[in-house]
Formats: C-alpha cells, sequence, structure tokens
C-alpha cells in the first residue's frame, strides 16, 4: 500500500468520526428540544434549565457546522 | 413484443434520462442537510424556551384575584373559576374546613378539564381516566406524567384569594 493510499485512508477514518460527532450533537439538541418542550408545560420547571437548554443547543449548532467546513475541507483536500 | 422492446430501447437512446441517479445525494447535500436539521432543532429550542419566558412574564404580572367568598364553597366542595385569563380554566377545592388548594383545571395528557371527587380527594380526567391528588396535584394514575399547575391559595378578609406560585430557584 503507498503512502498516498494509506494517508487517504485514515482520513476516511477521520471523516467517519467527524460523521459520527455530527450526529451525536444532532442527538443531545434533540434531547435538550424535548427537555425544552416539557419545560414549557410545566409551571414548576425553573427558567434556568430553559437558558442552559438554549445554550447547549447553540453551542451544539455551532460545533455541527464547524465539524461541517471541517469535514468538506477536507474532503476537497483529498480530492486535490 | 421484440417491436416494443426495440421502440422503447431506441427512445431511451434518443433521450437518456440517467433515473438511476434520482435518489443520489452527495456528501455536501447530505452535510447540508444535518446542518439545516441542526438550526431546525435550535430554532425549535428558541421558540420553546421564548414560550416559557412569556408564560413567567405573564404569570409574574397578575396580581393575586378573590374568587370566592369562604362560605360559598362546603367542605368537600369545588368551584370553577378562571385565571389569569379567561381562557384558563382553574379549580378551587376545599379538602377540609380550613384547607384550601387551587389547580389549573387543564389534564397535563390532553388538556382535557378535569373534575373533583370528594370521596376520594381525588382529581379526575374523563377523557383517558388520568387521575391527581387533589392534595398537591400530583399525578396518580392513567397517561398523565406531570402534576397540574397549582396556585398559592390564601383566605384573607373572608375571601379565598389565589395567585401564580412564584418560581422556584433551584437549577
Amino acid at each position: 500500500m503507498s503512502p498516498k493510499t494509506r494517508l487517504r485512508h485514515r482520513m476516511q477514518v477521520v471523516l467517519h468520526m467527524v460523521m459520527a460527532f455530527v450526529v451525536a450533537i444532532l442527538l443531545a439538541q434533540l434531547w435538550l428540544f424535548t427537555v425544552t418542550l416539557e419545560a414549557m408545560e410545566s409551571h414548576d420547571a425553573s427558567s434556568s434549565i430553559v437558558a442552559a437548554a438554549l445554550v447547549c443547543s447553540l453551542l451544539g449548532c455551532t460545533a455541527v457546522w464547524a465539524l461541517i467546513r471541517f469535514f468538506l475541507g477536507t474532503e476537497a483536500r483529498q480530492a486535490d | 413484443m421484440a417491436n416494443t422492446a426495440k421502440r422503447s430501447t431506441r427512445w431511451k437512446q434518443d433521450f437518456p434520462i440517467p433515473s438511476g441517479e434520482d435518489s443520489y445525494a452527495t456528501r455536501r447535500e447530505f452535510t447540508k442537510f444535518l446542518g439545516l436539521t441542526s438550526v431546525a432543532f435550535l430554532a425549535g429550542t428558541c421558540i420553546a424556551a421564548a414560550r416559557k419566558l412569556w408564560k413567567r412574564a405573564t404569570a409574574s404580572s397578575s396580581d393575586a384575584v378573590s374568587v370566592a367568598a369562604l362560605d360559598e364553597v362546603p367542605a368537600g366542595g369545588s368551584k370553577l373559576f378562571r385565571y389569569p385569563t379567561e381562557d384558563d380554566a382553574c379549580i378551587l377545592l376545599r379538602l377540609a374546613p380550613d384547607k384550601f388548594v387551587a389547580f389549573n383545571q387543564n389534564c397535563t395528557h390532553l388538556n382535557c378539564p378535569v373534575h373533583f371527587e370528594s370521596a376520594n380527594s381525588q382529581l379526575v380526567c374523563p377523557c383517558h381516566h388520568g387521575y391527581f391528588s387533589a392534595e398537591d396535584g400530583r399525578a396518580l394514575a392513567g397517561p398523565p406524567r406531570r402534576s397540574l399547575d397549582a396556585l398559592t391559595v390564601s383566605v384573607r378578609d373572608g375571601q379565598v384569594w389565589v395567585q401564580h406560585i412564584a418560581e422556584k430557584e433551584t437549577a
């Protein structure tokens, strides 16, 4: 196996890991959304929980876009 | 038969349609879909948070109101009222001569109005047989998993007053 092919295989592994991260973040965002919905319905739920869920979801969204940019950038470099 | 097959391949040669690629999505399109899904979750969370904060602001701005005279509700009895707006049905219960409790009347399952069963000291939702404790509004049986929203009740000057419970700063 040539060094170029080996590098390409390693990059494939990295790309798969990035996709796994993105999917994990999306699942976490879905969970945060359900937590916020539950808090919206319940009068007893504290607003701090909602604020924390909102901040975490925002961070998750930023991370997803950053990972996607990394993914597409790496893929473009790989194609060159 | 052979002619039909020949004709169909002929027009396909003349007008090629790459139907095999109809369901093909590039990685770029797929990652764009994932990113937009993330934005959609964030938008949903924002809307739910805004509604929660709006409800909280409305509740904190609503003052205590008198809903019944002290002798209007007998022990073991109940009275329906609207609070804080005409769209919010609530129920006042007199569990003992000196014990009043009040809850939002909407079942936490699918918003059916609950009614009071004084014999069992329970609030019952007739739609899907949900049961709540009349003492504190917690869900006892049936589909509801969340307690009824309770109101603060006080007795002053021969009148029963209700108000929203101030939010607990627990988290």
